[in-house]
């Protein structure tokens, strides 16, 4: 499940972002007439229709998975927290229609109603992104029932779906998607015109791309700050661990880098700064931060993993702001020099690796629980044997897919980078 | 509530079969020898199933999701019992729909790669469609057992043997003969219409010949079909007239009435579909200890309140798209 999801979660970042930069290529071609622009549509339009393809049907997976690695949870959970799932079932629904229309609709309809179907694709896309992380969220907060020997009653899936977790996690994970995709997409036409290759499309399609991806970027730390306050208050546990936090104290110390180490509770070769996380998680530089301590040991998550995994986050996260500003700066002065864009070149999998820390800082950071504080994970599981083989099983399907994507994606940026481009498929001319 | 709920399953599931079925279909139909009109076949295909197959299949996404908010309990039984089915769907849904795209998409195609996607995209709507009958069989064998300690007992038993096979092939039957309908309609060319024809015709007879064996098959289980279908005549009615129906369809055929054509062989699946419901509703599945049904196993009702409130707002939606959808595409002037 873990590995379908990280394999997912990339395809569907992908998938909810690009059609976005589709559409407003689009758009930009509509109202300028600008050739380049509509290469650009059409060239990404096949990657979205590639993606699409791909997280449709490695999202059909999970949604059996639920059930065939969970039975124990689902069982439990499904009737409580399916309400965001029907509702992602809707959005894909119109999503997989507009995408239809969109393909295929070009000179089948009036024009701005084939560039609102492409828009259509990136709202719905979107709007599912958010449904998924509530269920997600609703993991780490669960809410709208009441749990009486091992029983759910009194069920409510609204409340359960708008849970105390819910918006910093939508807010966070759709900003990352955008400045992990901005950014993979722009620093790739970055590389392209820096080694000459079509510059005016490559420019556009850098500029374009960036946008999305640096206002996402600034915008993020902020959203990154939120969530870290929501977890404080949520579950301190994971902030501890996230910190590497283990006595209780007040005027806490924020770590920049540094293992903890477990056995003797402390910080090895961290850089502390003193009252900084009473200051993050609490607004106050004096105030008290719960640590590992107050819980007993069995109930601790992994604390090296997501500790290492938080760091990286930021640091990427940081990084990846200042590139947002650097971006904005020279786009105002009229010129990109040339270590900037090589720069951007060296980001290009920044964002992606982010948002897979980000996800081990989640779920593992909720470990041993499977619904934070209600059902430990060990009691969820499938009682099939042999889920070695499920695993080696769809690891195969997904390293091929995933190698089989690139493979195609590049050959797709080759061709449009090739004024003649040899004949690329159907349908769509 | 759990009415509504029942009736969003059973249409979901026909509409999963009728559109998402006919798309498995044409994977199969290209696996067979094709001659000079392979090329010609393939882009006809490719713009037929283009705009729509995502979109057709949602439904089954659409089932999933009712079945595990609604009826949790049922949900995961079959995940457990059916696992290894279950997997093996999956593992052709992603085949299919990677090796479609990727054929379409391919921004170089040059022959070897795309023979390649096309074996794979017929190799596993084939190995799909199988997989689909053999879980729909399992369903109320009567033979998963949750509480079965052995491996072959609890993982391997309710799907085995020659019933839910028959089954499969069955699906698979009528799948090709769907597609080999909805194909007709959309070309031009003399020669490929002609070929689809006969590819609907031949289907035709397994669909015939495969029910036989389905029946023969289930002679060895538990409960066996002919006598469950003779109980009432709702349940022998429908594979009846579905089965005269055919005559009616052919004289379509030869009058090339495309619309008409594919809506009665719709409603020739729809009517067995229908059928197959009937034995068992309102069970969903029989478990050794006796059935699960959807009125008991039924999630709170606060939930189920929602979950119905989701499906009518998505409807309302959904349906209009729909719509147009299939205006912009399947209204128009059929491909060369
Ligand atoms: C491009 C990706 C990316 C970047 C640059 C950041 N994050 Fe992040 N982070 C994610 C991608 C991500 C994520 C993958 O999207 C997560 C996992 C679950 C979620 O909702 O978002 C996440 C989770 C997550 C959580 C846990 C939320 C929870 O468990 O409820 C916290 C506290 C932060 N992040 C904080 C930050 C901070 C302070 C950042 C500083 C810049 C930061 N993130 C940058
Ligand atoms: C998309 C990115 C996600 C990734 C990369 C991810 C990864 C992980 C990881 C690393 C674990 C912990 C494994 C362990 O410590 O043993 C886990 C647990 C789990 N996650 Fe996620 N997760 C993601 C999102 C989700 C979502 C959206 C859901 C469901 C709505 C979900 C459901 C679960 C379940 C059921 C577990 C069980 C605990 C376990 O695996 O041990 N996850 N996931
Ligand atoms: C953080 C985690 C997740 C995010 C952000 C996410 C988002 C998305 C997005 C945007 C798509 C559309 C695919 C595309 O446009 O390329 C998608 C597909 C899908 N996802 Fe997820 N998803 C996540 C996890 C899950 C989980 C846990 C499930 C399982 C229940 C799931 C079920 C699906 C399904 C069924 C599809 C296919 C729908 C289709 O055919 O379009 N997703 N996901």
């Amino acid at each position: 499940m873990a590995f379908s999801l990280g394999f997912h979660i990339i395809f569907a970042a992908i998938g909810m972002t690009m059609p976005f930069f589709m559409s407003a290529a689009h758009w930009l071609y509509l109202k300028r007439g600008d050739e380049d622009c509509l290469r650009l549509t059409k060239m990404w339009m096949k990657g979205v229709a590639i993606l699409f393809a791909v997280g449709a049907v490695s999202g059909t997976v999970l949604s059996f998975e639920l059930g065939l690695l969970w039975p124990g949870f689902m069982r439990h959970a499904g009737a409580i927290f399916g309400m965001p799932f029907s509702w992602e079932g809707t959005a894909f629904f119109l999503e997989a229609v507009a995408i239809g229309l969109f393909l295929y609709g070009w000179g089948r309809m009036n024009r701005w109603v084939h560039w609102a179907t492409g828009l259509v694709v990136g709202l719905s896309g979107f709007a599912s992104g958010v449904f998924v992380v509530a269920a997600n969220a609703w993991m780490n907060a669960p809410a709208g029932f009441d749990w009486v020997d091992g029983q759910a009653i009194n069920v409510d899936p609204v409340a359960a779906m708008f849970n105390r977790a819910w918006l910093h996690q939508s807010l966070h994970m759709q900003l990352a998607a955008l400045q992990a995709v901005g950014f993979a997409v722009g620093g790739i036409h970055a590389v392209l015109w820096l080694r000459g290759r079509a510059p005016g499309l490559n420019l556009k399609a850098f500029k374009i791309a960036m946008t999305f991806g640096a206002a996402a970027a600034i915008a993020q730390p902020f959203a990154g700050h939120f969530a870290g306050q929501r977890v404080a208050e949520l579950q301190p546990a994971k902030l501890a661990a996230m910190e590497g936090h283990f006595v209780t104290g007040t005027r806490a110390p924020l770590y920049i880098g540094g293992i903890p180490d477990v056995e003797s509770r402390t910080m090895r070769w961290g850089v502390p700064l003193p009252g900084l996380l009473s200051f993050v998680a609490h607004d106050d530089f004096d105030a008290e931060v719960i640590g590992l301590d107050r819980f007993p040991e069995e109930d601790w998550p992994p604390v090296v993993v997501v500790h290492v995994a938080f760091q990286i986050m930021v640091a990427i996260g940081t990084v990846m702001a200042a590139l947002g500003v650097l971006f904005f700066l020279f786009w105002r002065k009229g010129r990109f020099p040339r270590w900037f864009l090589w720069l951007l070149g060296g980001a290009i999998p920044l964002g992606m690796i982010a948002i897979e820390a980000g996800w081990v800082v989640t779920e593992v950071g909720r470990q041993p629980w499977i619904i934070y504080g209600i059902m430990r994970t060990e009691d969820s599981v499938t009682p099939v044997p042999g889920m070695v083989y499920h695993f080696w099983l769809f690891l195969v399907l997904y390293v091929s897919l995933a190698l089989t994507t690139v493979w195609l994606l590049r050959r797709q940026i080759m061709a449009a980078q090739d004024e003649r481009g040899r004949s690329s498929g159907g349908g769509a001319s | 509530m759990i009415d509504v709920l029942i009736f969003f399953i059973g249409a979901s599931l026909l509409l999963y079969v009728l559109l998402g079925g006919s798309d498995y279909g044409a994977g199969i139909i290209e696996l067979l020898p094709a001659g000079r009109l392979r090329e010609k076949q393939k882009h006809v295909i490719n713009e037929a199933m283009g705009p729509v197959w995502e979109a057709n299949h949602m439904w089954l996404i659409l089932i999933v999701v009712i079945l595990f908010m609604g009826f949790p309990v049922i949900f995961t039984t079959l995940m457990v019992a059916l696992h290894l089915p279950m997997l093996a769907l999956l593992l052709g849904i992603v085949v299919r729909g990677a090796a479609f795209t990727f054929r379409h998409y391919d921004a170089i195609q040059d022959a070897g790669s795309q023979r390649v996607y096309t074996w794979l995209f017929g190799l596993s709507s084939l190995w799909t469609a199988v997989w689909l009958g053999i879980i729909a069989a399992s369903l109320n064998r009567g033979i998963i057992d949750p509480e079965a300690a052995g491996i072959w007992e609890a993982y391997v038993a309710p799907w085995w043997g020659p019933y839910p096979l028959a089954v499969g092939v069955f699906v698979a039957c009528i799948f090709v003969f769907l597609a080999g309908i909805y194909l007709i309609a959309e070309t031009t060319d003399e020669g490929l219409a002609r070929r689809f024809r006969r590819v609907a015709a031949v289907a035709n007879c397994l669909v015939i010949a495969s029910g036989g064996l389905v029946f023969a098959a289930s002679l060895g289980e538990r409960e066996s079909l002919p006598a469950a279908f003779l109980e009432s005549p709702a349940r022998w009615g429908t594979v009846v007239l579905a089965t005269l129906l055919f005559v009616v369809l052919w004289a379509s055929v030869a009058r090339r009435r495309g619309w008409l054509t594919r809506v009665i062989a719709g409603g020739q699946v729809g009517l067995i579909l229908a059928g197959w419901l009937l034995l068992y509703a309102p069970n969903a599945v029989t478990t050794a200890a006796g059935p699960l049904s959807f009125y008991e196993q039924a999630a709170p009702e606060a939930t189920l309140r929602q979950l119905v409130l989701a499906l009518l707002i998505g409807s309302a939606f959904i349906f209009p798209s729909l719509w147009f959808l299939l205006r912009v595409f399947k209204m128009g002037r059929p491909e060369r």
